[in-house]
């Protein structure tokens, strides 16, 4: 379980005035639940590409237990995340024409990381998230299953954080809940820290803290009242 | 990895056929050029080969050569007969036969001669025998007739409106075994019962070029030709004008003599190849013309499949920033989109190899069906040089992508 502190982050784009995300400081304990909302626009997407090191920038601190990505170099930060960081995207970024396992798989046997163990997982994680054929073509699956099988692949190498960007998007209710649950399950059985970045309710009110942006800013986190309380 | 390149690529079908496509044309012509003209240069020193010394009257060289070795008809100053008795008597000269041309028979180019010709042309006879009488004719291997076929012979060409010889008709008694040059198309008769169907063995006055009012003076006389007359081969002084003597000096010091001996006065003595080779200097211009042609389109190829792979990168940007979110190394990444290029490539250029080989031995038969010059295609050591260099240098193309796919961040990568 990792736990994050960040200090310092402002992220700028060329030709916008205001930061698109500006955060002096924010800390994520090691085994946090936490929900990210705000409206369309408010920066949640540029908070997960900067703690994942998929964007970089040059100010502050991305401390992720003891690791600051913002030291590290590109192809560093591309090692630190397949190793620590499960990912799950609101658009799964899966590969037509590979099976549900091979896509599981994929990243880590790229990575020459699929050893029999990782196999014997992904078998166990496609169990798991409910996917009856794992041998299914990932196109010809319903956008529910799609989206269990990105999940399946983001704990595959037991990440210390899992972060998901809209998880439920682009699903309707029922997949959407049973998406949710299996992110909280999941996390609570692989021991990670968890991420949801959302604005579907029925998914943040689950979680432990819900943090709210607004252009860029936090301007609500129920973690603090409870440190405060 | 090679299972993701494959689904990928079948993803990608059409764009990458068009590579493979593009790729396979550009060299496809590179290789049909350097083939031909392989096959051009080796088909027709081949086709020369038989020939050692050719005697002709005096006039162009090169004209004597196309006429006697590749048989195109043009027509040729005439020279004494009796130069042809006193080579016949010469220790130095193995054998040498007179030609005379001027008919053809359903395109196919009837050629008068001597036996000796036909015994020493091709590796003797594939059926029947070598003509005795007036009569009788022999086939090179290329000709489409039957043993006992008749041959009724027309003066010139059909398409020079030429018209049919009554006085004879010869009949196939034999066929030559093929000997990859033009004169598998000929029909070899003997050269007496051309002067008589001519009438010049009467010594009337020789039709200095044959095709000119040769209709009207066969309307006028009755030139007389004896089928069945028995060819004797003997040259006295009465030989009528030859277009050109055939020689085989017994030694090399001999043809150097001999060529010495009637390159003066009213006679010429070339050697074939000495001349082709002269002729492929010239030749060899516009072999360099051809290749640079080929090597500029060569470099359009280069240029278009650079476009094709920054596209290639283009469309795959999310693919390849996905990939790199979800944890695959930088390496077999690079790996990835270097191999799909580099294999799409290499197809290419393998298909390119095929089709060009195809169409140089298309263009290869062409000549063959046309002249009967055989042009043997195939590959040389050099061309394993150019296969090398040209993957060399589409390893190094396909590697453009891979670094470029490496020039953005994963997140603005999956944005796009
Ligand atoms: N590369 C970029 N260049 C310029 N502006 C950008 C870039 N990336 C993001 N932005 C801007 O930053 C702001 C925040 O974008 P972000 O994607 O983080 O929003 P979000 O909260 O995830 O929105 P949504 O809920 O719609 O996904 C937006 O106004 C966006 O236009
Ligand atoms: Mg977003």
């Amino acid at each position: 379980m990792l736990s994050l502190e960040l200090a310092d982050i402002s992220v700028t784009f060329p030709g916008l005035a205001a930061p698109v995300l500006a955060i002096e400081r924010l800390s994520i304990p090691a085994g946090g639940r936490v929900a990210i909302t705000g409206a369309s626009g408010s920066g949640k997407s540029t908070f997960v590409n900067i703690v994942t090191g998929l964007e970089r920038t040059h100010r502050g601190r991305i401390d992720w237990s003891g690791t600051d990505l913002n030291r590290l170099a590109e192809s560093g930060r591309d090692r630190w995340r397949a190793a620590h960081v499960g990912l799950v995207m609101q658009d799964f970024h899966l590969f037509a024409g590979l099976s549900a396992l091979e896509n599981t798989l994929l990243p880590a046997r790229l990575a020459r990381a699929a050893s029999a163990e990782i196999v014997e997982r992904a078998h166990y994680l496609l169990q798991r998230t409910g996917v009856q054929r794992p041998e299914q073509r990932i196109e010809t699956m319903s956008r529910g299953e799609m989206q269990r099988v990105a999940v399946a692949r983001a704990l595959l190498r037991k990440p210390g954080v899992v972060i998901a960007d809209e998880p439920t998007a682009s699903l309707d209710i029922e997949s959407g809940e049973a998406v949710g649950s299996l992110l909280l399950e999941l996390a609570d059985q692989e021991q990670t820290t968890l991420v949801v970045v959302s604005h579907d309710k029925r998914l943040t009110d689950r979680l432990r803290r819900k943090i709210t942006f607004d252009l860029g800013r936090i301007v609500g986190d129920t973690g603090l009242m409870e440190q405060a309380a | 990895m090679i299972r993701f390149i494959v689904a990928d690529l079948r993803k990608y079908w059409l764009g990458s056929t068009v590579v493979v496509l593009i790729v396979a044309l550009a060299v496809a012509l590179g290789v049909a050029v350097t083939l031909q003209e392989r096959a051009l240069r080796l088909g027709s020193a081949r086709a020369a080969d038989k020939f050692d010394l050719v005697i002709g009257a005096a006039g162009s060289e090169n004209q004597l050569v196309l006429s006697s070795v590749f048989l195109q008809a043009s027509p040729l100053p005439l020279m004494d007969g009796h130069v042809l008795a006193k080579l016949a008597a010469d220790p130095r000269v193995a054998w040498a036969a007179p030609i005379g041309f001027g008919d053809s028979f359903t395109g196919y180019p009837i050629v008068g001669t001597t036996t000796a010709l036909v015994h020493n042309l091709a590796d003797g006879l594939a059926e029947g025998q070598v003509f005795a009488r007036e009569g009788e004719a022999v086939i090179g291997s290329g000709v489409a007739l039957k043993l006992g076929d008749v041959i009724k012979p027309m003066h010139g060409s059909a398409e020079e409106g030429g018209h049919t010889h009554t006085e004879l008709a010869y009949h196939v008694a034999g066929r030559l075994r093929p000997t990859g040059t033009a004169w598998d198309r000929a029909i070899l008769v003997p050269i007496e019962a051309v002067w008589d169907i001519h009438g010049m063995s009467d010594h009337e006055e020789a039709e200095a070029e044959p095709d000119h009012d040769h209709e009207a003076a066969a309307d006028e006389h009755e030139h007389h030709a004896d089928a069945d007359a028995a060819i004797t081969e003997t040259w006295d002084a009465d030989v009528p004008g030859l277009p050109a003597i055939l020689v085989k000096p017994k030694t090399i010091a001999d043809a150097y003599k001999l060529r010495q001996e009637y390159r003066a006065g009213a006679t010429q003595a070339v050697f074939p190849a000495e001349i082709l080779t002269r002729l492929y200097a010239t030749l060899g211009d516009a072999k360099r013309v051809l290749f640079a042609v080929a090597i500029g389109s060569q470099v359009l190829v280069a240029a278009s499949l650079l476009l094709v792979t920054v596209m290639h990168v283009a469309q795959r940007r999310r693919q390849i920033g996905a990939l790199r979110a979800f944890g695959a190394p930088r390496g077999a990444l690079l790996a990835i989109v270097w191999l799909e290029l580099f294999v799409l490539v290499a197809i290419g250029i393998a298909t390119g190899f095929g089709v060009g080989y195809a169409a140089a031995m298309v263009i290869s038969q062409a000549v063959v069906d046309g002249s009967g010059v055989a042009m043997p295609v195939g590959f040389a050591r050099e061309d394993i040089g150019f296969a090398v260099t040209l993957l060399g240098f589409s390893a190094l193309i396909a590697s453009v992508p891979a670094i470029l796919a490496y020039r953005q961040s994963p997140a603005s990568a999956l944005r796009g």
